[in-house]
């Protein structure tokens, strides 16, 4: 008898929880899917043969796990068509953290930036003409 | 207030508890999303959180909130509600892990960043701790360990989600909300010093003294306790405390006891232990004058719960007699009316608890009393055997509308009980039982 409640109390958490994380899903995407660039329009990442190297650099210094190109990484941070959108020496600031950003980004994501500093200088250029070549 | 409002406004209460996380992330200004998956799977993240954390809440033992319920089926809900926790952060760690598997990134954690991998372990101990809980006897996990483990890996679980939670920011990047979420993991790291070190030590404030261990038949003694320094605790018979003896109550060695004394008798305790492990065991070199600390009462299994109850039938098998005396010996001392049936079963006559009190309990109580022996003495003329459906049939009162059953003994025994007393018309809402395996 009072095992049945405790269960059905259980079922209803189970449904309140479910039910409020669908909500939370849709209240964040109301659009449903965000709309990800046509694969044939990625030169870099599906359709190019050759790897650009600031790819190489960008899967490697795991920036995957806060960004995404193409659908590949977090999609909380996509950087399709940021080409189109920063300048090469802006992009570069963003890379690194750079002091003026303080205040821009959130504390975690500013203090996290500071390590890519260390970056070979070769590797952040590679980086950012990557970057600079995603257009769309 | 009744019963059933009390009961529901706890429940609104724990529902709201644990939607209050998600809830607090839809208020305010909301970040863009990362797709219907990416933001579902962070949700039941989220979510799964808040049902673990709640957890501390529901074990804290908090006399008003379990009261309504009973507290042994608030552990019950407590491994019910463990598992959909952890199916929720399963399913949180498997979206993202399938869909986005380089934003998990590397597993290594010298190469992944310490709140990723903070996630990772808690996610893990959680795992610990069910598998733990659920087959510890299976194991051969000690109980005492048992309950160490239990909670250091919980609330290690639980830290560990925050730091990944807070570590990984977005939806906590708001400074209220940030806050806010701060201020909601810390109320349950303060429940965990309320119940592991506020509680201990109020208990170690109001001490009790054993004045006497009595000798019971059938290796059972009973321990009687007078509070030393203090009024005691009022319980009501049936009810059940945490016994702690020869040890400090900031330890983990507490076990539970049902009361098998008179409630109506003020401060004196009693409880009547069956000598079956190393803690009960031990109950019969227990020496007068040795200090206890007792954590209680809890417990919904009592006739005081039913005060318009036309009688009680009661249904005991071995050292399940102890609440059931403690009800008896109650009713006796308020000179109680009322019709009511004892069947009580036991291996054999040596091992009957009580025997010659029961007998002079029908002096003073309307009590018809059937002891089931399953290997009686030479000469024996009641029932043999174990308690059948025959039995029940016959001994249970023809009119038994408006009585309510207490049945107090192993699962096993308890389960057959229910089930013939069913099988004669009993509604399931008057049969009356503890689930002592939770506690």
């Amino acid at each position: 008898m009072r095992e049945e409640l405790a269960r059905w109390v259980a079922l209803l958490t189970a449904v309140v929880a479910v039910s409020l994380s669908v909500l939370f899903a849709w209240v964040h995407n109301p659009r449903g899917e965000p709309e990800q660039p046509a694969a044939e329009s990625l030169p870099t990442v599906a359709a190019t043969p050759v790897e650009h190297p600031g790819h190489a650099v960008f899967v490697a210094q795991r920036c995957t796990s806060c960004h995404s190109v193409g659908g590949e990484g977090s999609p909380r941070y996509p950087l399709d068509g940021v080409g189109a959108r920063l300048d090469r020496d802006t992009i570069r600031k963003w890379i690194i953290g750079a002091p003026e950003l303080e205040g821009e980004l959130s504390a975690s994501a500013f203090s996290r930036k500071q390590q890519y500093q260390v970056l070979p200088d070769a590797e952040l250029e590679a980086l950012v003409s990557w970057l600079a070549s995603l257009q769309d | 207030m009744s019963r059933v409002v009390s009961a529901s406004l706890w429940v609104g209460f724990y529902l709201a508890l644990v939607s209050a996380p998600l809830l607090l992330l839809l208020a305010g200004e909301i970040p863009p999303g990362g797709g219907p998956w990416w933001d579902l799977a962070m949700a039941f993240g989220f979510a799964g959180l808040a049902v673990m954390g709640v957890q501390f809440a529901l074990t804290a033992r908090l006399r008003r909130a379990t009261a309504p319920f009973g507290i042994d089926i608030i552990y019950y809900f407590h491994r019910l509600a463990a598992y959909i926790g952890i199916a929720l952060v399963l399913a949180h760690f498997a979206i993202v892990q399938v869909l986005h598997p380089e934003a998990v990134g590397a597993v290594n954690p010298l190469q992944a960043p310490g709140f990723m991998s903070a996630g990772r372990l808690s996610l893990i101990l959680f795992l610990v701790v069910i598998v733990s809980s659920v087959w510890r006897k299976q194991l051969g996990i000690e109980y005492t360990r048992w309950r160490i483990l239990h909670t250091v890996a919980a609330t290690a679980a639980v830290l560990l989600a925050i730091w990944h939670v807070l570590g990984v920011g977005y939806y906590t990047e708001t400074m209220w909300k940030y806050r806010l979420w701060i201020a909601y993991s810390g109320f349950w790291v303060l429940l965990v010093v309320y119940v592991r070190l506020i509680r201990p030590w109020r208990m170690l404030h109001r001490p009790y003294r054993v004045v006497e261990v009595r000798a019971e038949s059938g290796r059972t003694n009973t321990l009687v306790l007078e509070p030393d320094g203090h009024a005691g605790m009022r319980f009501a018979p049936g009810q059940f405390a945490w016994l702690t003896l020869r040890g400090s109550p900031f330890s983990f060695e507490e076990h539970p006891f049902s009361f098998s004394g008179s409630a109506a008798q003020a401060g004196r305790i009693e409880f009547t232990i069956k000598a079956l492990g190393d803690f009960t065991e031990a109950i019969g070199e227990v020496r007068p004058g040795e200090r206890a600390c007792l954590d209680g009462p809890y417990g919904v299994f009592s006739v005081d719960r039913y005060p318009a109850a036309r009688g009680f039938v009661f249904v005991a098998a071995g050292v399940g007699i102890a609440p059931i005396m403690s009800m008896l010996r109650t009713l006796a001392d308020r000179g109680d009316p009322r019709p009511m049936t004892l069947i009580y079963a036991d291996s054999d006559a040596e091992a009957m608890i009580f025997r010659e009190e029961l007998e002079a309990l029908k002096t003073r109580l309307d009590l018809e009393l059937v002891c089931v022996l399953e290997r009686p003495p030479e000469g024996w003329s009641g029932p043999r055997g174990r308690i059948t459906a025959e039995l029940i049939e016959r001994v249970v009162p023809a009119d038994h509308a408006g009585f309510e059953f207490f049945i107090c003994g192993p699962r096993p025994v308890s389960d057959i009980v229910q089930r013939r007393l069913r099988g004669i018309g009993v509604a399931g809402a008057r049969v009356h039982f503890e689930l002592f395996d939770m506690v």
